[in-house]
């Protein structure tokens, strides 16, 4: 039971490290305020779902594909808000996630609405099938490496370093000659790509989703995650996964009922990020100030 | 008719998002960020009301008046216990506007912890016939709750106009150092703000508790039309808050005429998106601070 109970834990760490890595890359790298993080794994999670339920495509190409989708909304979220900045943008992009949001919702013909899509198969490469949670996560743990080793590459590259001059100084930047739009635009790709691929991941181990799984309750998760494990902290928001994850895991133990241990979870992400942003807004690892 | 019937809704709704609205309006022009956590005083509001009529069994209007202080109290002490500390050490909007997001799901959680997740209803006023005015089917609920905002509105209108403190708050909103260095304590202004503008979500959360059912979620989505019509009508005035609470009201209601009636709060979030993209500074707002 308690085995079961902890590749589950894992399983789901493993999907938040890659959402909280690469909302840190737009968030904390590139200092685009992002609150529309959320949308893209839910794009992520209803794109693989769609296509490996309704049209039968084999997981490999849904994974992908998932990913790429995720991407194209994340570059027409930046070309959308390319002229925002500070509070406006992180108002435009939750605009963003609610839209998304109640598309999802509303489209039944094909999202099926607040009845979410059931019984998501689990995901075979070539006929090999993953169906124990064992290799679950396996899996999990193998594209959460990869992920992040990416990320962690892109950061280190002098990329990554012009990344954080557009943050620190965008002007300055310009100055040299370069089109920060277009570092702007590749940073947030990139991160809605690894968003979407953390949500087909999500979607085939869940097996179930609807639209409720993608708001801002969930939005609220990854920004703590992010914030508290610091801004343009690769480590942090590994760290903070793990502890931010497992912190409501807690309450278990305390045999409540489920409809008091949803929003004790809540009120306990909450009073983090509220505790987190009064006290020490850089975070466990953070090297910059949140603009 | 359709039309009448359409437009009688559009001015309910919008009027219900006026009172959001020019409350976020008022607090974001003195303090310039945006308190999200404004739909969480229209959901404690509602349930406060909900908690001190229906089940403590307090007379209406004495319900009324402890729920609107309430309201208040609970829009003063975001201010002084999250807002103004963060604005002492001198955090930045976006640092504020986390926080306020974060206030927002705090109460809304603690609400559903209180009273679970099942729809209340205040059963106040008996579900009435629905007269007819120009073909129009309207209850007198419905009328009130129009009469109400419009009072209310122009209230809000000579007060910011014509007293003293709603002068120093514009002034406020206009300069903030100007209006310190001419001897206005601005921090007790913003504290004042969120008082006025948490005293009329308690009265939006009472009209739309009288006239729905309540459900913890509510203050959200209240949020979401409120921040919507003040970003359409400009949202450091507050008279253009109100204009565009009443268009996006029109915008839900004739959108459903051509379109499913799912998409009705799709709509808002469209035209949140289009104006915040196009024109953040909304229709009567002034273009300062926004865009680079």
């Amino acid at each position: 039971m308690i085995e079961a109970y902890l590749i589950h834990l894992l399983i789901l760490i493993g999907i938040y490290v890659i959402l909280a890595v690469s909302l840190n890359l737009a968030l904390g790298y590139t200092g685009l305020l992002n609150l529309g993080h959320i949308a893209f794994f839910g794009v992520g999670a209803y794109t693989s779902a769609l296509l490996t339920k309704s049209l039968g495509v084999p997981f490999p190409v849904a994974f992908i594909a998932a990913g790429l989708f995720a991407g194209l909304f994340g570059f027409i979220l930046i070309l959308a808000t390319k002229k925002l900045k500070g509070d406006y943008l992180a108002l435009a992009t939750l605009g963003f996630s609610f839209v998304v949001y109640s598309l999802l919702l509303n489209w039944t013909s094909l999202t099926k609405g607040p009845l979410g899509i059931p019984g998501i198969q689990k995901p075979s490469f070539f006929g090999l099938a993953i169906s124990s949670n064992v290799s679950f996560l396996i899996f999990v743990a193998i594209v959460c490496v990869v992920s992040c080793f990416i990320i962690y590459k892109i950061i280190k590259s002098p990329f990554g370093r012009l990344l954080e001059a557009s943050r620190d100084d965008e002007v300055g930047l310009k100055v040299l000659g370069k089109n920060t739009f277009k570092l702007k635009a590749k940073a947030m790709i990139v991160s809605a790509f690894f968003a979407g691929i953390a949500g087909s991941l999500f979607a085939h181990y869940i097996s179930f989703i609807d639209p409720s799984s993608f708001y801002i309750t969930d939005l609220i998760l990854i920004l703590t995650i992010v914030i508290a494990g610091g801004i343009a902290s690769f480590k942090g928001s590994i760290v903070s996964t793990f502890i931010i994850i497992l912190i409501p895991e807690g309450l278990r133990f305390f045999e409540m009922p489920s409809s008091i241990l949803g929003p004790a979870r809540q009120i306990i992400y909450a009073l983090i990020l509220l505790g987190i942003l009064m006290l020490r807004p850089k975070g466990l690892f953070g090297r910059v100030d949140l603009e | 008719m359709i039309f009448n019937q359409l437009l009688a809704n559009s001015l309910i709704i919008g009027s219900i998002y006026a009172l959001v609205a020019c409350g976020f309006s008022l607090i974001y022009s003195t303090n310039r960020f945006m308190h999200l956590a404004h739909g969480a005083s229209v959901v404690v509001s509602a349930y406060m009301l909900y908690w001190i009529f229906s089940v403590l069994g307090i007379p209406f209007w004495l319900s009324c008046i402890l729920t609107l202080i309430i309201a208040s109290a609970v829009g003063f002490g975001m201010y002084r216990l999250v807002y103004l500390p963060l604005q002492k050490k001198k955090s930045s909007n976006v640092i504020l506007l986390l926080a306020s997001v974060g206030i927002l799901i705090l109460i809304e959680n603690l609400v559903l912890l209180f009273f679970g997740a099942d729809v209340k209803t205040i059963g106040y006023i008996q579900v009435q016939k629905g007269m007819e005015i120009l073909g129009a089917v309207i209850t007198p609920l419905q009328v009130f709750i129009i009469i109400v905002s419009v009072i209310l509105l122009v209230a809000l209108y000579i007060f910011m106009k014509f007293t003293r403190l709603g002068r120093n708050m514009r002034a406020v909103a206009d300069n903030k150092e100007l209006a310190g260095i001419m001897g206005i304590n601005y921090k007790r202004i913003a504290g004042f703000s969120f008082i006025i503008g948490s005293f009329l979500a308690g009265i939006a959360g009472i009209l739309i508790g009288l006239e729905q059912n309540l459900e913890p979620t509510m203050g959200l989505n209240l949020m979401i039309k409120g921040f919507t019509g003040a970003i359409v009508g400009g949202i450091t005035f507050v008279p253009g808050a109100i204009i565009g609470s009443y268009l996006l009201g029109i915008a839900e209601n004739f959108g459903i005429w051509w379109l499913p009636s799912g998409y009705k709060d799709a709509i808002a979030f469209i035209l949140l998106f289009i104006f915040l993209l196009f024109k953040p500074s909304g229709i009567f707002g002034i273009d300062k601070g926004i865009k680079k």
